[in-house]
């Protein structure tokens, strides 16, 4: 059988009358780059938040890396890194000051998160200012750091919330390859974003909710398999992901006429 | 596309933008978390409102007894209180400030003329501007019930006292922000206020020895006092009151000449603001910080923490380090405790006051301290913006945060303390052994009693503020009201026990008492962690999305 990194049973957060995860059912194998797709509002966010301890389901079970994580809350924290919506940053150290207060908070010895630091600083090009506070480093670079502090572990499931966002092409080229090479090591990630493309180019597997319910789920090949009347050529993924989203969700294909904008 | 540009007159925008501040509020109300902010604000507001209501009743009296007893220029005092009360208390208590940025509607095609006005407008809109406006309206109402024709001269008078002080006021809270957000500034401002320190000691033995030539220079200085706003608003009501009214047109155009010099300046400090400056985000210089992480290398120095705790407790460190106001405010209680020594002093070398005591003075200016110093515990998250989430994420127990937190402020209030001590020592004696024993236990068992109560309210009201602004902040009017009720419930304890000594004539038994609720202040604060980290863990989105909005 295979390992299971991150499985959830009837996972279910409501806000009041709005339920925002309806009854999720995930199954992500250890290793896999797993790309968590839907349009906005849609349940993705709310469903990295539960998974990685920042919100509480209101039903259903979450198991990471075999452990529950309602009874083994700090074990399965140790073992997962995140970027979180926002970034969560500490805007007032500096990127060398933050990536050592993570470490210690994930409980690495001294010596271990200096080495880390300095290594992860160098690796996303932020080691030639070790001065600036975060607060005046551009929206690419607290990207860069947020990965940086979220892998300073060595997590065994990293979530990241739209990693790629502002980052320029040759640091987003460099994340990937480090992406590449982490799952290549039986690290597992799920990732969300909105850039189907960087999605279909990382991820081997994919999931798609819609309206807090998980529509999709499998590799790449599988979905598109499921297409039907798909064309001749090759389906892309953004074509498998309107297919299951763009109409069933009932959103305007057509542009109405603004008028006075023309 | 061009066919939206219609001009908008200033009242116009400033119309919007009240419409704009209603419609926050009100929608802000559909939470619980925010409702119960308003009441903790209604509620610390009836309780600040009794007192400027009191000092507008004695204003009112005060000045109606100046007019009919025919000292009208005497009302210059009045203006003098009000004046430092306009400049000072809003850096003492940005706390009760309002939270909108008006400076965010500079993405709005708003005139400077508007931004202005509005600019304006917000330095009225504070708790400190709206007492001063009331007291000058009591002082208007004092002085019209005992002569009525005086009524048009001081309204003349206050509307242009008023317009100079709100200038002024804006003008130099802008400033504050711009200078302390920058480090060389900020470091250059600390080290003014710590020579202050130590100067404010230097003023006893200098009254002391030179006591006599002082008073002899006094006479002398006090004369061009007469040429400040305040002195020139009593002054111009008592030329009215005389009915001399060259001397009275002279006073108002003195006034009416500081209230342009200062709106002028304050124009050009949001004319550089309108043009896109963003005074607290100046850029941390490549030269500011030194490589904390290298130094580090060499010695940990908090190696005896759990590595968690000590994370936290850098954090901590660093911000308050890097945030100006909150900084400063630090330094204030033991400025002020230094000024206040050396009034002490004084008195007792001239004899004045010989009841003054150190038996009385000592628990006193510790419980201030202890007072000023944890107000901030009461929303300690407050600056942690979205980073708050790496608490949730990292594999802890959210009583290490508590603790980190908990630990540097204990190590500030007892680096304070022993300042106070040591300077109080020195200039003024310590208390009997009774008294000083029992100030060190209810010291001990205030602030470990707050700590778990802060702790409860920093999880349960948390509000996110600005990082080293002084303006456009508010602590969350729950937070406040629940500091004011545990400090009056713990005062009230303390007080209690300290009458009780007094009554039972044993000198030691408060010394005993405050051991012994210190004991179980502590005890309660221990069990209280446990509690608290799966109190946080309910309360984690709230908390998340209250600091990462």
């Amino acid at each position: 059988m295979t390992d299971l990194a991150i499985v959830t049973e009837k996972l279910t957060r409501r806000f009041g009358a709005l339920t925002a995860v309806d009854n999720v059912d995930l199954r992500v194998t250890a290793g896999q780059f797993f790309g968590f797709l839907g349009p906005n509002g849609a349940g993705k966010s709310t469903t990295i938040k539960m998974l990685t301890g920042l919100l509480a389901p209101t039903s259903g079970r979450m198991q990471l890396l075999g452990l529950d994580f309602s009874s083994h809350t700090v074990e399965v924290k140790r073992q997962i890194g995140v970027v979180p919506e926002g970034m969560g940053l500490f805007e007032r150290l500096t990127g060398a000051e933050y990536l050592h207060f993570v470490g210690r908070m994930y409980g690495l010895d001294h010596a271990t998160t200096l080495q880390r630091t300095q290594e992860l600083l160098e690796f996303m090009q932020l080691a030639d200012r070790p001065k600036s506070m975060i607060a005046d480093y551009s929206h690419g670079m607290q990207k860069k750091l947020a990965l940086a502090a979220a892998v300073i572990h060595g997590p065994r499931i990293l979530f990241l919330d739209e990693p790629f966002e502002g980052v320029d092409a040759l640091a987003a080229g460099a994340l990937k390859a480090l992406l590449g090479r982490m799952t290549a090591r039986g690290v597992t990630i799920f990732l969300t974003s909105h850039v189907l493309e960087i999605v279909e180019r990382l991820c081997s597997h994919v999931g798609i909710i819609h309206q807090g319910r998980l529509v999709a789920q499998g590799s790449i090949e599988e979905l598109r398999a499921g297409i039907a009347g798909s064309e001749g050529g090759k389906t892309t993924l953004e074509q498998i992901f309107l297919s299951i989203v763009g109409q069933s969700g009932g959103e305007r294909t057509q542009i109405e006429e603004l008028s006075w904008l023309t | 596309m061009a066919d939206v540009a219609q001009p908008v007159g200033i009242l116009k925008q400033v119309w919007l933008i009240a419409g704009l501040r209603w419609r926050l509020l009100h929608n802000s109300l559909r939470r619980k978390q925010n409702r119960l902010d308003l009441l903790g604000l209604i509620i610390v507001s009836l309780l600040a409102g009794t007192f400027v209501i009191g000092v507008c009743f004695a204003l009112f009296v005060g000045a109606s007894d100046f007019v009919s007893s025919g000292r009208s220029s005497w009302l210059s005092l009045f203006f003098w209180a009000i004046f430092l009360w306009w400049q000072l208390f809003p850096i003492i208590a940005a706390g009760f400030g309002i939270s909108f940025d008006f400076r965010t509607l500079l993405r709005f095609p708003v005139s400077f003329g508007a931004f202005y006005v509005i600019g304006l407008a917000y330095g009225l809109a504070d708790f400190t501007g709206l007492a001063a406006v009331c007291w000058i309206v009591s002082i208007i109402l004092g002085a019209a019930a005992a002569n009525l024709a005086l009524l048009t001269p001081i309204f003349l008078v206050a509307v242009l006292f008023v317009i100079f002080n709100v200038a002024l006021e804006r003008l130099l809270g802008s400033w504050l922000e711009r200078m302390l957000a920058r480090r060389r500034s900020r470091e250059l401002f600390f080290a003014v206020f710590i020579l202050l320190m130590v100067s404010v000691q230097l003023i006893g033995p200098f009254l002391n020895r030179y006591g006599d030539s002082v008073g002899s220079w006094l006479p002398r200085v006090l004369p061009y006092f007469a040429y400040f706003p305040a002195s020139l608003a009593g002054s111009g009501v008592g030329a009215a009151s005389e009915g001399h009214y060259g001397e009275f047109a002279l006073a108002v155009a003195g006034i009416a000449c500081y209230a342009v010099f200062f709106g002028g300046l304050l124009w050009l400090r949001f004319a550089a603001q309108y043009r896109g400056e963003e005074l607290s985000q100046a850029p941390a210089p490549e030269r500011t910080l030194r490589n904390s992480v290298g130094r580090r290398s060499e010695m940990d120095a908090l190696a005896l923490l759990s590595p968690q705790v000590a994370a936290v407790v850098r954090k901590e460190i660093r911000y308050l380090l890097r945030n100006g106001f909150a900084a400063l405010l630090l330094l204030l209680p033991p400025i002020l405790v230094f000024a206040l020594i050396t009034q002490a002093t004084l008195f007792r070398f001239s004899g004045a006051a010989s009841g003054t005591s150190p038996e009385l003075v000592f628990p006193g200016l510790m419980a201030y301290i202890i007072l000023i110093l944890m107000a901030p515990a009461y929303n300690s998250f407050a600056y942690e913006n979205t980073g708050v989430q790496t608490y949730f994420t990292a594999p802890l127990k959210f009583r290490d945060v508590l603790l980190g937190k908990n630990f540097v402020q204990v190590s500030l209030i007892v680096t304070e303390l022993t300042l106070c001590i040591v300077a109080f020592y020195y200039r003024v004696g310590l208390p009997s052994a009774p008294i000083f024993t029992a100030t060190l236990a209810a010291i001990v068992f205030t602030v470990v009693g707050q700590l778990s109560i802060a702790n409860w309210s920093s999880l349960s009201f948390p509000r996110k503020l600005a990082f080293g602004q002084v303006h456009g902040q508010r602590q969350s009017g729950m937070a406040v009201l629940v500091a004011f009720g545990a400090q009056i419930l713990l005062f009230g304890i303390s007080s209690l026990v300290l009458a009780l000594g007094r009554w039972t004539g044993d000198r030691w038994l408060p010394a005993k008492a405050f051991a012994l609720l210190a004991a179980a202040a502590f005890g309660g604060y221990i069990a209280s962690l446990d509690a608290l980290t799966s109190y946080a863990e309910k309360k984690k989105e709230k908390l998340i999305e209250a600091l990462c909005r």
